[in-house]
């Protein structure tokens, strides 16, 4: 519980997180956990159209959904979410939409959140998407249906992933829950199957390297550990169950606000009026809003590029024997394929069976020798790595904490036997992040460090992962390298969805 | 170069507030013609006002007054030149802006009635100069870089990439062979005939005069705050042996402190603590340099040593009158007068000042905000059609100012103070870069200090605690007071803060001959 998405916990492990009742029952489980112990799953993604409600309660009669308050390790699991045209298209009122986000309700591919993303600019997809334009979204946005423009040829309404022990059997399950929604008119638009199978108990992306490694940890009177102790602030990775989960307190001391509901008889019996305005019901206590995006990552242009950037390299330079393919893409990744952190003075040392992950930049590697400043780890969670001096490094790492999500992506695709041979195959990873403030975390993620072209004084250079071709720089004395890299990474697509609470699925079940 | 940071305000005529959108658009568009002759974006602008480093211009509409056209702008050098550059480059426009204009109640009516008349050809730059406003606080990145420097700099930037990259992907590339002093030396040479002003000193930054004047201007604000928490203790010495104005005070203060302990709490569900990025004495830290006064140690001894000067300084002044109104001499006067500035310093810092902080206290228990202000969808998304095209945004915004007394003098000491010491220690700061949302988490104290006198702010508390930590409601508050940036220049919009440090650090190493292999080191690191 409460573990990362992709990596198998060691056996001695410090305990994890996990709610306390009664939130533990009314939260879907994949915000708890990353269900490691069911290294397969389905992604499907459900399109129904005029078909109201009713395909909500058959759904979960074939595939429950499984709460956060599992004892015992489940046999299968489910999670449900929802994109902004797919609640009203159960039904859901437009008042009620209303008080979803704005960028819930606008939808990822609205045109000035695309040019935010880094996915479309001035008219054009760029070239982290895939040719032709991304294939599924959900469509919004919503205010003016007659006229909206379909951003993608395929919409979306839900998200349904189901969890499995066994390929064979979560492929099954798939069929079965596809079978049931036919007749309701609910049909599947896509499907992905998922997996996490571990590599020397480390569950690897397909470039090769360890990752969910490491995850935000919620802590407020809601959460206890699995010990049974109460949850305390992580001095380094600690945030307020409210950055995970709406309707309760946040970074910014309030409760996180979600979407409410006028009361009423049918809506009472299943939401409380805890945390909503008077005379309403809170449609998003222990919900939270999920952002999926499908990027399709391309092995072996990724080895092959490196490994001409790393001749290029021993090329110009006859000290440069070291420099190869792997030492470059570890240079990328910020960590060593298995998930150690590169730091000048060689790896830290293990932490609980795990790669070290207490750490932050300013001590130990604040000019990037070790781990590049433009590396994909460092530009996704900076830690105190942005400070200007020692003295402000708390303030640093505090910030930063304030833009944490809590990733649960899969891989799908199958693996890969010659990294540097292009097989043709379609793989990639189904990146899914829970947070509860989709601009003050993904968003700026995304925008703010990820696709800063100055970020820690880089000049003109994104992630050298996910981002566009360009120059990616490798600290080294006395002179930095500066290497071109290549789009390795393109999204497919992608939309924000709602994952309701338990109750307010049953809610949405009545509509 | 000193650079001037001014704003002009004018109301505009609620019928013509259409017109002048549609006039600062069409500058907008002009500017950014490739048609327009010019290589580049903006390049009427960048030729013809040379002195220019940002400039914007926007039409605040609101329900509380009719529409305001405001210009900011951020140039070298005094503001007659650049209002000069700016009649020349575009003078026809910024007089059909003028036309929309209201007419002046004060003196400056007969000015505006001469530019706007029909066919008029007298010159707007005295009228704009005459409009034009110093703010009283305000915060210059790259503090002593001149425009021309910069950009120069910039250009230096990119010869050196070019010069360090590799022409033949197989062949060795000779820096990559050089310790770094070598590298200094052979770049250097490399690109001095490109860059003759190399071999020229940098001009200073900021001038000894300039920084005398900055410390004298802290010192002088200061000094005058001093003098009015004195005030009422020095009236009660007088009269008073001091013994019993002692006691008197001592009694005083400590039913303050009292008041001020009962009060510390935030309302219920209105505090946001924070651990860091707050103005706190926790905010002070033994690991700052030894020479920033947030270090607590240099923090004490300037405290210390300056309440001395004050004590001397002001006794001086107290015993100069005492001669001016009753004739007696220096000697008679000096301690009497020490003894009234002592007991009034002392009361200041221990009565006078605590009893404001409890008003204003007071007056916070009672604020109410505004926890949803109204948000004007189409006016959000035109916003956001124009931010974040380049490497900076411009965010301009209009409040109102609380009412009151204590309210008005706290935010205008609290904004000149503000602007004066950030002014004095400016060359320290090289994290701020433009405004982004984590600027909320970084410095939500100075935040807290800068707006929290605005109507409808978040609750603040003692001033400088809570308030822009609702991160959420701060940013909603700051974005209801908002408006569209219908003009924005930048005459540099793809360097930060940040990266022109970068820059001057580079060819402030190449304008030496030499470095040693340290400063070498050290230098090579921003290459």
């Amino acid at each position: 519980m409460g573990e990362g998405s992709m990596t198998q916990p060691p056996l001695n492990r410090r305990p994890s997180w996990r709610l306390a009742p009664p939130d533990d029952a009314r939260t879907q489980g994949v915000v708890v956990s990353g269900f490691s112990d069911l290294p397969w799953a389905e992604a499907l993604f459900l399109y129904a159209k005029d078909s109201g409600a009713a395909w909500i309660n058959a759904l979960r009669a074939a595939a429950p959904i499984t709460n956060a308050a599992g004892k015992e390790k489940e046999a299968r699991a489910a999670a449900l979410a929802f994109t902004c045209t797919g609640l009203a298209s159960v039904g859901l009122p437009y008042e009620v939409l209303e008080t979803f986000s704005p960028q819930f309700r606008e939808g990822m591919y609205q045109e000035d959140r695309l040019r935010r993303l880094g996915d479309k600019i001035d008219g054009e997809w760029q070239s982290t998407v895939i040719r032709g334009g991304p294939i599924w979204s959900g469509n919004v946005p919503i205010e003016q249906p007659a006229t909206a423009t379909p951003s993608t040829p395929v919409t979306v309404h839900a998200l349904l992933l189901l969890y499995d022990k066994d390929q064979a059997d979560a492929q099954r399950w798939a069929a079965e829950v596809g079978q049931t929604l036919a007749p309701l008119g609910v049909t599947i638009v896509r499907q992905l199957s998922l997996d996490l199978r571990l590599d020397k108990r480390i569950g690897r992306e397909h470039f090769g390297f360890a990752d969910g490694l490491s995850q935000p940890i919620p802590f407020g009177p809601s959460v206890v550990l699995s010990d049974g102790r109460p949850s305390e602030r992580d001095p380094w990775h600690g945030v307020p169950l409210g950055e995970i989960l709406l309707g309760h307190e946040n970074a910014h001391s309030e409760k996180a606000p979600g979407p409410f509901i006028p009361t009423d008889e049918k809506a009472r019996a299943d939401l409380l009026p805890e945390g909503a305005p008077e005379g309403f019901l809170n449609l998003g206590l222990n919900g939270s809003y999920m952002v999926a995006r499908e990027l399709r990552q391309y092995v072996a242009s990724f080895w092959q590029s490196l490994r001409t950037g790393a001749e290029r390299i021993r090329a110009h330079d006859p000290n440069a024997a070291h420099v190869t393919a792997e030492w470059l893409a570890e240079r990328v990744i910020g960590r060593n394929v298995d998930g150690h952190l590169l730091c000048p003075s060689g790896f830290p040392a293990a932490q609980d069976g795990l790669p070290q992950n207490d750490f932050g930049f300013m001590r130990d590697d604040r000019y990037g020798h070790g781990c590049p400043l433009g590396s994909h780890v460092r530009r996704a969670n900076p830690r105190d790595g942005l400070a200007k001096d020692a003295a402000s490094a708390q303030t640093l790492l505090d910030a930063s904490n304030n833009h944490r999500i809590l990733r649960r992506g899969r891989k799908f695709g199958g693996p890969v036997d010659d990294r540097y041979r292009d097989d043709q195959q379609e793989r990639g990873l189904l990146f899914m992040c829970l947070n509860s403030d989709i601009a003050r975390q993904f968003e700026f993620v995304q925008q703010t460090w990820i696709l800063n072209r100055n970020f820690a004084t880089l000049f003109d250079e994104t992630d050298p992962l996910v981002g566009p071709k360009g120059p990616f720089t490798v600290r080294e004395q006395p002179l930095r390298r500066i290497v071109e890299v290549e789009t390795f990474v393109q999204s497919a697509g992608g939309e924000y969805f709602f994952l309701p609470s338990i109750p307010a699925l049953d809610y949405l079940g009545r509509l | 170069m000193r650079q001037t940071t001014l704003s002009v305000a004018l109301e505009v005529e609620p019928v013509s507030v259409d017109r002048l959108s549609a006039l600062i658009d069409s500058v907008k568009c002009q500017e950014e013609d490739p048609a327009s002759g010019y290589a580049e974006k903006y390049g009427r602008l960048q030729a013809g006002v040379p002195v220019l480093h940002f400039m914007s211009m926007s039409v605040f509409p609101s329900a509380d007054y009719d529409p305001v056209f405001v210009i900011e702008a951020n140039f070298d050098g005094p503001p007659g030149v650049f209002w000069g550059q700016m009649e020349a480059t575009l003078g026809p426009q910024l007089r059909a802006m003028l036309r929309c204009c209201k007419k002046p109640a004060n003196r400056d009516g007969p000015l505006f009635v001469a530019v706007t008349s029909p066919d008029s050809r007298y010159p707007v730059a005295p009228y704009f100069a005459a409009r034009s406003l110093r703010p009283s606080a305000f915060h210059h990145g790259n503090r002593g870089l001149d425009r021309g420097r910069i950009l120069d700099e910039g250009r230096l930037f990119l010869a050196t990439r070019k010069a360090l990259a590799q022409p033949d992907p197989a062949a060795p590339n000779p820096y990559r062979l050089m310790p770094a002093a070598r590298i200094h030396t052979e770049l250097r040479a490399a690109l001095k005939s490109a860059f003759p002003w190399l071999e020229q000193p940098a001009s200073v930054r900021i001038s000894l005069a300039e920084r005398i004047g900055d410390w004298l201007r802290v010192a002088g604000f200061l000094f005058l705050v001093l003098v009015g928490l004195s005030i009422p203790g020095m009236i009660v010495a007088f009269i008073s042996p001091w013994p019993r104005f002692l006691v008197l005070f001592g009694i005083a203060a400590v039913l303050i402190y009292l008041g001020l302990y009962r009060m510390r709490a935030p309302l219920a569900g209105k505090g946001a603590p924070t651990r860091s990025g707050g103005l706190t004495i926790e905010s002070l830290s033994f690991q700052n340099d030894l020479t920033s006064l947030a270090h607590p140690v240099t923090l004490t001894i300037g405290v210390l040593l300056f309440l001395g000067i004050y004590g001397v300084v002001a006794s001086v002044i107290a015993t100069w009158l005492g001669i001016a109104v009753t004739g007696y001499w220096f000697d008679k006067l000096w301690w009497p007068s020490f003894r009234v500035v002592a007991l009034g310093l002392l009361s200041g810092v221990f009565f006078t000042l605590p009893a404001i902080v409890l008003w204003l206290r007071w007056l916070e228990l009672r604020d109410s905000s505004q926890d949803a202000p109204p948000l004007n969808p189409e006016l959000l998304r035109e916003m956001a059609r124009r931010e974040d095209r380049i490497a900076q945004n411009h965010m301009g915004s209009l409040v109102l100012v609380k009412p009151g007394v204590l309210r008005m003098a706290l935010f205008r000491a609290g904004h000149l103070g503000l602007g004066l010491i950030v002014r004095a220690t400016a060359t320290e700061e090289r994290h701020a870069q433009n405004v982004r949302l984590d600027f909320i988490e970084k410095a939500h104290g100075g935040l807290t200090l800068a707006w929290g006198s605005g109507i409808g702010f978040p609750p603040t508390r003692f001033l400088v605690l809570d308030g822009a930590s609702h991160g959420r409601q701060f940013k909603a508050w700051a974005r209801h007071s908002m408006t569209v940036t219908r003009f924005w220049f930048s005459a540099y919009k793809d360097y930060t803060v940040d990266q022109i440090e970068r820059h001057a650090r580079i060819a402030d190493g190449l304008r030496k001959p030499t470095l040693t292999p340290k400063e070498a080191a050290e230098w090579a690191r921003d290459l």
